[in-house]
């Protein structure tokens, strides 16, 4: 598919979906917009702070309302919507949420409900993930894949489906030149690789060394790793007395916050930055790995880019390999 | 596809006080086709909620056997369970669930049982108190051992006697007024290697603190790990693995994996006690 076909394809797209949200660029600054026109999407190395989790798992959710003695289930609208530019890393980590989101209707509903288009180009240090054959993309969630051919001017794309949706709109755009790669699952063959278990173990025997007490002098807990993370899905549940309704909704949570531990009479486990950073490495390289066999990060920087404190977690991943 | 966070319709059919602090509520599921199928075991926990007040998690306190209803002790400690402190027989709430690992009995099968609790800890136990009661001939020798601050907190008071015929009471307070005649100071006091059966499981429900000095006495005592078993509590929203407020560092969830623990399952995790 050529550049033309594919902007062509992204005005049908448009014109049968309506809401298609991709990555924009204004004036080097890349975020997600809902766009007009076929020729407002970019495609490009650079990632936007924000992922498209929000598409997903919205930062604060209805989950039912209740009213005298009925309570109603949020049954909202199906609102069809096409995701354009799925950089490699968001669509692992939206193939980890949908592992762990797997039995949850808000979840499903919502992704039955996306088209989810990815993308090739990545940023430099991710090179090695540029070989984009089936063993890669056959343990993806995505329904359309865009292979740019040409690295440098992305003037042509090999176009991969992964769904029946995907098939269905480039069929019905008119375009057949579509290799189709099978779902199979979220984890290769390999499992988790050499480095992932690795760390998993030097995780593990890094809890009470050095790094941890050093870095909760410099972390802020303000939680904005968390809230940039494409794989941070942690939520609490609350309910709101509105004025003629009760509200029951679920809202990002962070385990960087106090409260995220508290149990009634004012306990708090993780009571200290110390245990909160050493927790939420724990979550990710321990846990998700051990419990998903996936990592439960995916080498996207967006952690590292909004640290106000300037904690870099590929030099702190380095340290615990070093050093354990 | 089930929405796991919907509340099962439930009524409150009898409210008892059983301390300043502490209501025992008795519940029913009002429609009957879910009440039939609904069943929990020993060690199971479900998610009560009142609209408006939020949710959060409690254990069963009334044996598994019994149908039709079923019942939950509530402290009077926040918003939710000052709420309920406040409802009356036949107002609705909700509940989900059951939730957790639960206790399997094999694991008990012939052998004593010790129970040991402090403070509102003697509430999940109940299940396995009131089961015995009612089915002695599936346990063995059970005894049982609580701990409260004052007389005036002790739980369940007005069943112990009926306890005492097939089970072993030993109660204890740290601060007893004039009409106490009992055992005075902490729980762990009580555990003697004369007094403790031999070839015992213990189950531990109570604070934090207790859990300490409880565990290194019974090991002392040459229990070993696997047959400790104690209660977790941690914040809770999901209650099906995917929050993570009860989260072990080191792996294993509260709510899936739990919330009762052999000691050998938990001794190496951080923040395990």
């Amino acid at each position: 598919m050529n550049d033309k076909q594919l902007q062509d394809f992204v005005s049908y797209l448009i014109k049968n979906r309506h809401n298609v949200f991709s990555h924009t660029d204004d004036d080097g600054e890349i975020s997600i917009k809902k766009i007009s026109s076929g020729k407002d999407f970019v495609l490009c190395p650079k990632r936007p702070l924000y992922s498209f989790k929000k598409f997903f798992l919205p930062p604060c959710q209805k989950m039912m309302e209740f009213s005298g003695d009925t309570t109603t289930l949020n049954r909202s609208p199906n609102v069809k919507i096409v995701l354009l530019g799925l950089h490699f890393y968001d669509l692992k980590a939206l193939t980890l949420i949908n592992q762990v989101y797997n039995k949850d209707p808000h979840f499903q509903k919502k992704l039955r409900n996306a088209i989810v288009i990815g993308q090739s180009p990545v940023p430099a240090e991710l090179e090695d993930y540029q070989k984009f054959e089936k063993e890669v993309l056959e343990h993806l969630k995505f329904d359309i894949f865009l292979e740019a051919k040409s690295h440098d001017k992305q003037k042509s794309f090999r176009i991969f489906t992964g769904s029946e949706d995907g098939q269905r709109l480039l069929d019905g755009f008119g375009y057949r030149d579509y290799e189709n790669i099978e779902y199979v699952g979220p984890v290769p063959k390999k499992g988790l690789g050499p480095i992932n278990s690795m760390l998993i173990e030097k995780v593990k025997k890094s809890c009470g060394s050095k790094i941890w007490k050093e870095l909760s002098k410099k972390c802020t807990d303000c939680g904005k790793c968390t809230i940039v993370c494409p794989t941070c899905f942690c939520f609490k549940i609350k309910d709101e007395i509105k004025k003629d309704e009760i509200v029951r909704s679920r809202e990002w949570d962070s385990c960087f916050y106090e409260e995220f531990s508290e149990i009634a009479g004012g306990h708090k486990f993780l009571d200290s930055t110390e245990k909160r950073i050493y927790n939420y490495y724990d979550h990710k390289f321990v846990r998700i790995p051990e419990e998903y066999e996936m990592p439960g990060c995916v080498s996207c920087g967006r952690c590292t880019e909004v640290c106000p404190a300037g904690i870099d977690l590929r030099e702190n991943l380095k340290r615990i390999l070093e050093e354990n | 596809m089930k929405n796991q966070y919907e509340p099962i319709s439930t009524s409150i059919v009898k409210i008892e006080t059983l301390s300043p602090i502490n209501k025992l509520f008795t519940l029913q599921i009002k429609d009957e086709q879910t009440r039939n199928v609904f069943k929990f075991r020993h060690g199971q926990f479900f998610i009560l909620s009142v609209p408006g007040f939020g949710e959060a998690p409690f254990g069963f306190c009334s044996s598994p056997t019994i149908k039709e209803t079923f019942q939950v002790s509530v402290d009077k400690r926040g918003s939710l369970t000052s709420k309920l402190f406040e409802l009356k027989v036949s107002d609705g709430i909700g509940i989900r669930g059951p939730y957790g690992n639960g206790f399997d009995r094999k694991k008990i099968k012939n052998r004593n049982l010790v129970l040991i609790a402090g403070g509102c800890g003697l509430s999940p136990l109940r299940t396995i108190i009131q089961d015995a009661n009612l089915h002695p001939d599936k346990f063995q020798n059970i005894q049982i051992f609580y701990g409260c601050r004052n007389s005036e907190l002790l739980s369940f008071k007005k069943d112990y006697k009926k306890w005492s015929k097939n089970m072993e009471m030993n109660l204890t307070v740290d601060t007893p007024d004039k009409t106490w005649s009992d055992n005075v100071g902490v729980v762990t006091d009580l555990l003697t290697p004369e007094k403790i059966k031999k070839d015992a499981v213990a189950i531990l429900v109570g604070p934090p603190i207790m859990y300490k000095f409880v565990i290194q006495k019974l090991i002392a005592l040459g229990l070993s790990d696997d047959d400790i078993y104690v209660s977790l509590e941690r914040r809770m929203h999901c209650g099906i693995g995917i929050c993570q407020h009860c989260a072990l560092v080191g792996g294993k969830y509260v709510c899936t994996d739990g919330p009762l623990f052999s000691y050998a399952e938990i001794k190496d995790k951080p923040e395990g006690i």
